[in-house]
């Protein structure tokens, strides 16, 4: 009770399209909001905090273009979650399957003994085309454990897919470090540098991987809403038991939405490592891009399972992420402002999700109802 | 060898901690797949509390108060508003895995106190971790309060006709293992690896929430199967103890996690499940009232 007033949360009966993008929107100005409490502990000033994140993600040329990287990197994460999502599956394997990828892509150049420089009789666009697929592959192919153990056994796919996290992360430092296959000529702890003629064509500055995420964003939502198949993972997603009575078979499902989520974010591996300029090696903090790897997971989720609400949402957590980084240089935040702001988001789209599933009523109670408090002369 | 076994005892009750307290939550219905989080928050706050005064005590008050609100936060979400309790376990990880990367970066490195006093060689943890086990299988097995968290996690609506208060005794066991993992996070920090670091668990909680499925929801599994993997931690860490100069020290650090995934193969197959699957709270990760 507040006054004459009576708060009750009550479940929504249907939810529109606009409540679900107002509680996106408050899911994100919140996490602002509360971010901001690090600006202001630092003793700089909130707006001038956001004024150097913002400036530097999307009006400095060189923030820009970064923005622009991690999006497509964002987004193929993204998708890599949301497939499973629709099929009511949780993908949480996104970094094992991100690394998965690079040490695919990478693999090809090694077994072909291109580390160093291409190789004559193996066309450059040739190798750099089996790179991608291996990427696809290897991210797919260990996607696929966590969904074929999913449907047949129905073992829990948050656990497997974490343990395969850090099993990838352990071989990603094995093939890359103290004389792994893969490690560099210099032996500082990362892989070699891909040769100039094996690097990913860029089109005016960007890599072709952005193809692969716009193409992403333009048929994932259709071919949910209105393919068979999509139809198949909707319905799995909303009942299993119903869609198994239905002729779905839940290993099939399972299958190639793991194996699908697993290969784009395998593409993201290749993308992150072997397609932006400037980086073209597996650094020794790979790590750092498992971890970012779940922006992916909370932009699908703000995003509700749609690909092309999610890209305007990944471009601008990409942009939050790289200028909250670059402010804790600026301002001398301590590390981890990115990191900060991932958890504030999770936190807000909880929050905003309960906003989502119930409304809260205000209810004026007629002042009969109320009893006079001691000395209330009003009553 | 001493060492070693001293060592694998004192990361087994890291696990023996975290997993408990998520074992009695689950018996009671709730399930929550954040325990890696609530364990990275109360090892982060206790790391801060203790080197901030000087204190281990204050850094283990720190942990259980954290442990204490995440866990009834999480039961606000899952119990009062029946929302999807993976949802909740989800976001209380990936807030806890970013908020504690920021709060600890400022002290990374060592707690700089000194050692916790031992008690003939071991740490005191793990003594409380054993009787922990020894209290939790008479409350959950011979008292009236087990069975009523039993029957909660069971049949909530048979255990509510019977005046068992559903909501409270779910609340009160989702708060426990909250405490609980908030602990195992401190016995990390303050005991076990005193050194802060980012991302300090690396998977610990994921691994503790595996050893409540394996342990069919009993303490006494559960105290077989943490020691074993405190054991196979610690060999994975310092593998040339036993098989020295045999593959990369970075393949060792995968087996604890390669060993899980067939584990929790064969205990999902129908053979494991019709024979000993029934442990399984029937009402493990849904809403009361149903939707």
């Amino acid at each position: 009770m507040v006054g004459r007033y009576q708060i009750t949360l009550q479940a929504r009966q249907a939810r529109s399209a606009s409540s679900a993008a107002l509680a996106a929107l408050l899911a994100i100005v919140l996490a602002l909001a509360l971010a901001s409490v690090l600006f202001v502990s630092s003793g700089s000033g909130v707006l001038a905090g956001y004024r150097v994140v913002f400036s530097y993600a999307f009006f400095n040329p060189h923030g820009a273009v970064a923005t622009l990287h991690r999006a497509v990197y964002l987004l193929l994460c993204t998708y890599a979650f949301l497939l499973p999502l629709r099929a009511g599956l949780w993908n949480i394997g996104l970094p094992g399957q991100v690394y998965a990828g690079a040490l695919a892509a990478f693999g090809v150049p090694a077994v072909l003994g291109m580390s160093r420089e291409a190789a004559p009789g193996w066309p450059p666009g040739a190798v750099i085309g089996l790179m991608i697929l291996a990427a696809a592959a290897a991210g797919a192919a260990v996607g696929s454990v966590a969904g074929v153990l999913r449907a047949r056994l129905q073992v829990n796919e948050i656990l497997v897919t974490m343990m395969l996290n850090s099993i990838l992360f352990w071989l990603v430092s094995f093939m890359i470090k103290e004389g792994g296959p893969l490690m560099g000529a210099t032996a500082e702890g990362e892989s070699f540098t891909l040769p100039l003629l094996l690097r990913a064509p860029l089109a005016g500055g960007i890599p072709v991987t952005a193809a692969l995420a716009a193409a992403g964003a333009v048929l994932i939502d259709p071919l949910l809403a209105r393919t068979a198949l999509g139809y198949r993972i909707r319905a799995f997603g909303e009942n299993p038991q119903a869609a198994r009575y239905g002729g779905i078979s839940p290993l099939a499902l399972s299958l190639l939405v793991f194996a699908a989520g697993g290969a784009t974010a395998g593409l993201a591996g290749y993308h992150t490592f072997a397609a932006i300029p400037g980086v073209y090696k597996i650094p020794g903090n790979y790590g750092f891009y498992g971890d970012l790897s779940f922006y992916g997971l909370i932009t699908a989720l703000i995003a509700r399972g749609s690909a092309l609400a999610a890209v305007p949402i990944a471009v601008l957590l990409s942009g939050l992420s790289l200028g909250a980084r670059f402010a804790q240089g600026m301002l001398r935040l301590p590390f981890g402002v990115d990191y900060a702001l991932l958890g504030l988001l999770m936190m807000t789209f909880v929050a905003s999700h309960i906003l989502d599933r119930f409304r809260v009523v205000w209810r004026r109670t007629p002042a009969g109802v109320l009893q006079p408090a001691p000395g209330d002369s009003r009553g | 060898m001493w060492e070693l076994l001293a060592r694998s005892l004192e990361a087994s009750t890291v696990f023996l901690f975290a997993a408990l307290g998520e074992l009695v939550s689950q018996r009671a219905g709730t399930l929550n797949v954040g325990l890696e989080g609530l364990m990275l928050f109360g090892g982060t706050v206790a790391f801060i509390a203790a080197r901030l005064t000087a204190s281990y005590p204050a850094g283990l008050a720190a942990a259980l108060a954290v442990g204490a609100v995440l866990g009834a936060s999480h039961g606000f979400f899952s119990i009062t508003l029946r929302g999807d309790q993976v949802v909740s376990g989800m976001g209380l990880w990936i807030l806890s895995f970013g908020l504690t990367t920021y709060l600890g970066s400022p002290y990374t490195g060592p707690l700089g106190l000194p050692r916790m006093a031992t008690l003939f060689g071991l740490s005191p943890f793990v003594y409380a971790g054993v009787a922990l086990v020894v209290v939790s299988a008479v409350v959950l097995f011979r008292t009236g309060a087990g069975l009523a968290i039993r029957s909660v996690g069971e049949n909530p609506l048979a255990a509510e006709a019977s005046g068992i208060p559903v909501a409270a005794t779910r609340y009160l066991c989702v708060i426990w293992g909250g405490l609980l993992a908030a602990l195992a996070g401190a016995v990390y920090t303050l005991s076990y690896n005193p050194v802060w670091t980012y991302n300090f668990l690396m998977g610990w909680g994921f691994v503790s929430l595996a050893l409540v499925f394996f342990s069919m929801w009993n303490p006494w599994i559960l105290l077989a199967g943490a020691s074993l993997f405190g054991l196979m931690w610690q060999l994975s860490l310092s593998p040339e103890l036993v098989l020295p100069g045999v593959l990369s020290r970075y393949v060792w650090r995968t087996v604890p996690f390669a060993v899980t995934i067939p584990i929790l193969v064969v205990i999902s197959t129908p053979w494991f499940r019709s024979r000993w699957g029934l442990a399984r709270p029937e009402a493990l990760g849904r809403p009361y009232p149903a939707d």
